[in-house]
């Protein structure tokens, strides 16, 4: 068990804290817990547990990104905002901490949160626009400051030029994103490679190449953020979404593009290839208006304005009890999201999804997930394969959430 | 047990050993099924180093991604030995397409821990002769004729120790 260096500011007076924060199965001792006797380590919790230690150290958690086995969060804390990170720390995807101080001893894991430092102009005032985890790699955009990155950029995935050979182990790099606008309002990392949105509708990429995921007409990986090409081009894109080597974009006209990996048929309404390196508007009318669409492993799934699911690709898509392959969208069935005779007006506002499994919630607040339980990261209660939406026992409502690649953390707030 | 024993070359990839808690139950996972560690090294390959090891891919769509792929972040290269290695170890790690292999073959190390197709945990040499090949492209101060003259009997005969700190076997000596 490591010693973990916690903030100095972390320890003194008392905040009050409507929202607090659940975490499904932070494994990898994501979620270490310190007793006063002994120190002991969950290695996997396959429902949702409330992280003691924001409660504790009377902090509200703002935001949360969940990467591979690592998470951020943006917290509140008092009249400060900063960044705490978890977990795996063997590429300094959650920055340099050593413990204790002066040792030459640095931490390749965090059990408790550990303060992220970014070379800001007002460090105690870290105001997260965005933020976003790769496989091994962490993205935040901070107003007023600028995008920032740091982990493993051996794709450029970090937004800086490869350098052959560099260890990223225990370096201390934080990267400050160049060659980008202004008004970036949103990252989304895929495993290996990192999309910027800005205000003005306009797609940036950077990272793994390999298989078109960057969109920008070649395979190469990219070292700086170029723009996406292809039909995207003069679209005013809204909502961007990327978990793995396939991305999709959605326009302010409910269009959806996609580039990248198509192995599972993610793109099959528009290419029989395997990859596809520039945008391409995929077909699909019969979806509605979109307005948001993620992409995971070898599945896809799309939001529309009012309020359905729809799902395409391979693997469990939520619509019955089998592996399915589908190219075209098909609708998940809006009871299942809580629509019921009582409740007919209930939408489902937001999706997301980790590689081979998705989530939902509702305009209730209602979590729902199915898909792959790897380590019961469905927090289901139990690690059986969830074969269609299923909702999650949250004590509380949930406001924001991120899917990780086997766990999940949620901010929620209670009911009242 | 006066079988022959097979030698195969194991690489563990970057995906699994940025990660330690999944690196540590692979390598029990190895020692449970009884494989030996004859020879380990942690290997960072640049570029050109990967697209070398993997020139039998030349030209096939997911050449490039791989290469990317193993050259971004240290490996693990085990020489393992044992009785049908090459079989038993590939067994182990269950076919390479991961996002199929997580629902047919959950319990393999890939259906365990495999994050896609191409981040796949671990590389298993496919037959005899390219395990010798690939042995002496990773290793190449391992004689493979001197080891099955000098050392083979031991692990013939499980006389044979691991050191966890070297993560290698070696042969009690006669005392």
């Amino acid at each position: 068990m490591q010693e973990i260096h916690l903030d100095d500011n972390a320890t003194s007076s008392i905040y009050t804290i409507p929202g607090y924060s659940i975490v499904n199965r932070l494994n990898h001792q994501q979620y270490g817990l310190k007793n006063l006797q002994r120190q002991f380590v969950i290695s996997k919790i396959n429902r949702p547990a409330r992280v003691r230690f924001y409660d504790k150290q009377k902090m509200k958690a703002l935001k949360v990104a969940c990467g591979h086995g690592f998470t951020i969060t943006s917290v509140k804390f008092q009249n400060k905002k900063f960044l705490l990170g978890s977990g795996i720390n063997t590429d300094s995807q959650i920055g340099y901490h050593e413990a204790p101080k002066g040792s030459g001893r640095i931490m390749d894991q965090l059990i408790e949160p550990g303060r992220i430092r970014l070379p800001l102009e007002r460090p105690d005032n870290c105001s997260v626009v965005s933020m976003a985890c790769g496989r091994a790699h962490a993205v935040f955009v901070v107003e007023d400051e600028g995008v920032f990155s740091l982990g493993n950029n051996a794709y450029g995935q970090c937004g800086r030029s490869i350098v052959e050979g560099e260890e990223y182990s225990k370096n201390p790099t934080i990267n400050r994103v160049r060659d980008l606008p202004d008004d970036v309002i949103k990252v989304v990392c895929g495993q290996d490679h990192t999309l910027f949105l800005t205000e003005s509708g306009q797609v940036y990429s950077c990272g793994l190449g390999a298989d078109g995921q960057t969109g920008c007409g070649h395979y190469k990986p990219v070292g700086h953020p170029v723009q996406v090409k292809g039909d995207i081009e003069g679209e005013r894109i809204v909502s961007v979404g990327s978990r793995a080597d396939c991305s999709l974009a959605v326009s302010d006209k409910g269009d959806v593009f996609g580039w990248g990996n198509s192995e599972y048929g993610q793109l099959g309404l528009v290419t029989e290839q395997t990859q596809v390196n520039t945008a391409t508007r995929l077909p699909i009318p019969q979806c509605g208006r979109v307005i948001k669409a993620v992409a995971g492993g070898s599945l896809c799934a799309l939001l529309n304005d009012a309020g359905q699911v729809y799902v395409w690709g391979f693997g469990i898509l939520g619509k019955g009890p089998k592996l399915d392959t589908t190219v075209a969208p098909s609708l998940i069935p809006e009871p299942i999201f809580g629509r019921n005779e009582l409740n007919p007006d209930t939408t489902v506002v937001d999706i997301d999804c980790g590689l081979t499994y998705m989530a939902a919630i509702n305009d209730q607040g209602d979590l729902y997930t199915w898909g792959r339980n790897a380590r019961g990261c469905l927090g289901l209660g139990e690690e059986k394969n969830q074969f269609f939406p299923w909702r999650v026992a949250l004590p509380a409502q949930a406001v924001e959430f991120s899917c990780g690649t086997d766990h999940m953390a949620a901010i929620c707030k209670s009911y009242t | 047990m006066s079988q022959r024993l097979q030698l195969t070359l194991a690489i563990l990839k970057p995906d699994i050993v940025a990660n330690p808690s999944v690196l540590k139950n692979v390598w029990t996972r190895m020692l449970e099924n009884g494989l030996y560690f004859v020879m380990s090294k942690r290997v960072q390959l640049s570029a050109v180093q990967a697209e070398q090891f993997y020139a039998e891919h030349r030209g096939k769509f997911f050449q490039n991604r791989l290469v990317c792929f193993m050259s971004s972040g240290p490996v693990w290269c085990h020489i393992l030995c044992g009785d049908d290695v090459i079989g038993r170890w590939r067994r182990m790690l269950g076919p390479t397409k991961v996002l199929k292999t997580v629902f047919d073959q959950p319990d393999s190390i890939r259906g365990s821990f495999g994050l896609t197709d191409t981040r796949n945990c671990a590389h298993g040499s496919d037959a005899d002769a390219t395990a010798k090949k690939e042995v002496g492209f990773f290793f190449p101060e391992f004689d493979i004729d001197k080891w099955y003259k000098e050392q083979h009997k031991f692990f013939q005969n499980d006389l044979v120790e691991f050191d966890p700190d070297k993560l290698q076997h070696f042969a009690i000596s006669d005392t």
